[in-house]
């Protein structure tokens, strides 16, 4: 058993990554539609919301980075 | 190319449908060529110097002429250096951000033309696909920011993230939490990692998808109707390569961005 | 348990050499320093040369547009100052023209006013010429026919008295024609 465990530690890795990027997928999702929303709204705020939908984004995207991170290092044993 | 041929030679067109490497390694780390006293000059590190001589060949023949007309190339580096002095550092930092303008410059143009040396013909590899500059670059405004952050607000800097008096008493403790994590810790990963992640991703999918068509195509003779799936791999990979033209502009502005923006977090540092 | 391995190999060794998936995340040592000496390149060319020379040449270029808009500006007050020079002008001569149409009509109107006059003058002159004339005319031919019928009546008189002269109702007749001659 311990052997097939081995060979599982790739492909596990994957499903990992592959669940922890739902989450910031949806939210970058959520972030850029409500920054269009108000870019629609008030176009003459569109500097400021520009550079705060980004804030958001690399926020949001943390998780999937740390996710991407993780799956080299999981695969890697 | 090499890297395309590393990846075909160990492809099974008869067993697969694409020719993926035994090892995404073989991708990106390419043989020693030469050493200086024990420094291992290989491609990548060739590639990164051409970067720095393109760039700065960008530049100077984009703002050799003191015209006041300017052609179009010139027109369009002035186009891109307004962009990041108006663009970035004014808007985002404001009047100071004139003071961060040579690291800021420095690393949009840098970044843009490592991140398009992925499409680039006969380079067709992304430097920043490498750790180093990434790691290097965040790193960098992971001290620039520190350090603006400690100088301009001693240690409330530290203990006002850590206890955000703007916050409800019950969640102060999770906010602060939250907030030390984020900004001491993760800022500078999710930096790094977001351009790295883009360019390997990117730099993976180009070479698979358009070795696969190439070694698929060029197997017709042998394997048969089988081998008109590279026609599909390529097209695809052509998409993809429209799409990484747009992904490297953007990653290099996103990161220069968000070194504006945290460079700015510090200056006007508030709870 | 292989995570947590992995996390410890990671921490002592720092490298993974090993030709696993993590030592492309890892920085190489000799790309970095590749890399760092090839980003202080740009970022001191930038620094030292590239932006003094935008800021310059942006500035030149903001001086000559400053100065075009103000030789512009310069140009339009011309053009203005001009424009109402013709304009005033063209009104001197609309009204300038006016004027002598206005005085041509005059003149015209009384010209016409003085050949009519004398037109009318004439007319009348004529008139009263012929009527003259035809006055006298007659006055000559009633002098004539008076004079006429005076010897015709003679002549018959004398036919008349010479053949057969007496009877009273002859004398008479002639008497009555006669006196009417003298009417006329």
């Amino acid at each position: 058993m311990e052997g097939n465990i081995e060979a599982l530690v790739g492909p596990l890795s994957l499903v990992g990554y592959g669940l922890g990027a739902i989450g910031p997928g949806i939210g970058i999702g959520i972030v850029a539609g409500n920054a269009i929303t108000a870019m629609a709204r008030q176009p003459e705020m569109q500097g400021t919301i520009r550079t705060t939908m980004f804030l958001g984004i690399a926020l949001t995207e943390a998780l999937a980075l740390i996710g991407f991170v993780l799956f080299f290092i999981a695969s890697a044993g | 190319m090499a890297q395309l041929i590393v990846a075909a030679s160990e492809c099974d067109v008869v067993n697969e449908v694409i020719c993926a490497p035994a090892n995404v390694n073989e991708l990106f780390e390419f043989p020693t060529i030469f050493t200086i006293g024990g420094f291992e000059v290989t491609r990548t590190i060739i590639l990164m110097f051409l970067a720095a001589l393109v760039t700065v060949a960008i530049l100077w023949f984009g703002l050799r002429q003191q015209r006041l007309v300017p052609t179009k190339f010139g027109a369009a580096v002035e186009g891109m250096v307004a962009f990041v002095r108006d663009g970035i550092a004014r808007d985002v930092i404001g009047p100071e951000g004139q003071k961060y303008l040579p690291y800021l410059m420095a690393m949009f143009f840098f970044l843009l033309v490592g991140n398009l040396f992925e499409v680039t013909p006969l380079i067709n590899f992304p430097i920043t696909s490498r750790m180093a500059i990434p790691a290097f670059l965040a790193l960098t405004t992971y001290v620039i920011f520190m350090f603006v952050g400690f100088a301009r607000n001693n240690f409330r800097y530290l203990i006002d993230t850590v206890w955000p008096k703007a916050v409800p008493i019950g969640l102060r403790w999770l906010v602060g939490l939250i907030e030390l994590f984020s900004i001491f810790i993760l800022r500078p990963i999710t930096l790094a990692v977001r351009l790295f992640a883009n360019m390997v991703a990117g730099h993976l999918m180009l070479t698979l998808l358009l070795t696969s068509g190439l070694v698929f195509v060029t197997a017709i003779p042998e394997i048969g109707v089988k081998g008109t799936i590279g026609v599909f791999w390529f097209g695809l990979g052509l998409f993809m390569f429209l799409l990484e033209i747009l992904i490297g502009v953007l990653q290099a502005y996103i990161f220069t961005l968000l070194t504006a923006i945290y460079i700015e977090s510090s200056i006007h540092f508030e709870h | 348990m292989q995570f947590l391995n992995v996390l410890v190999v990671l921490a002592t060794e720092e490298g993974g050499e090993s030709g696993g998936g993590l030592s492309l995340v890892l920085p190489h040592p000799d790309e970095l320093i590749a890399g760092i000496l090839a980003f202080l390149i740009v970022f001191f060319f930038v620094w030292r040369k590239a932006l003094p020379s935008i800021n310059k040449t942006l500035e030149a270029r903001q001086q000559a547009i400053t100065g075009q808009l103000s030789e512009a500006e310069e140009a339009k007050r011309e053009a203005e100052s001009l424009l109402a020079d013709y304009k005033a002008q063209l009104a001197d001569a609309k009204a300038e023209g006016n004027r002598i149409i206005e005085e041509a009509r005059a003149a015209g109107e009384q010209l016409k006013a003085d050949i009519l006059a004398r037109a009318e003058e004439e007319a009348s002159q004529t008139l009263a010429k012929a009527r003259e004339e035809a006055q006298s005319e007659k006055g000559r031919a009633l002098a004539e026919a008076r004079r006429e019928v005076g010897e015709i009546s003679v002549g018959l008189a004398e036919k008349i008295v010479g053949g057969s002269l007496d009877g009273k109702l002859q004398q008479e007749l002639i008497d009555r024609y006669l006196a009417d001659l003298e009417k006329l």
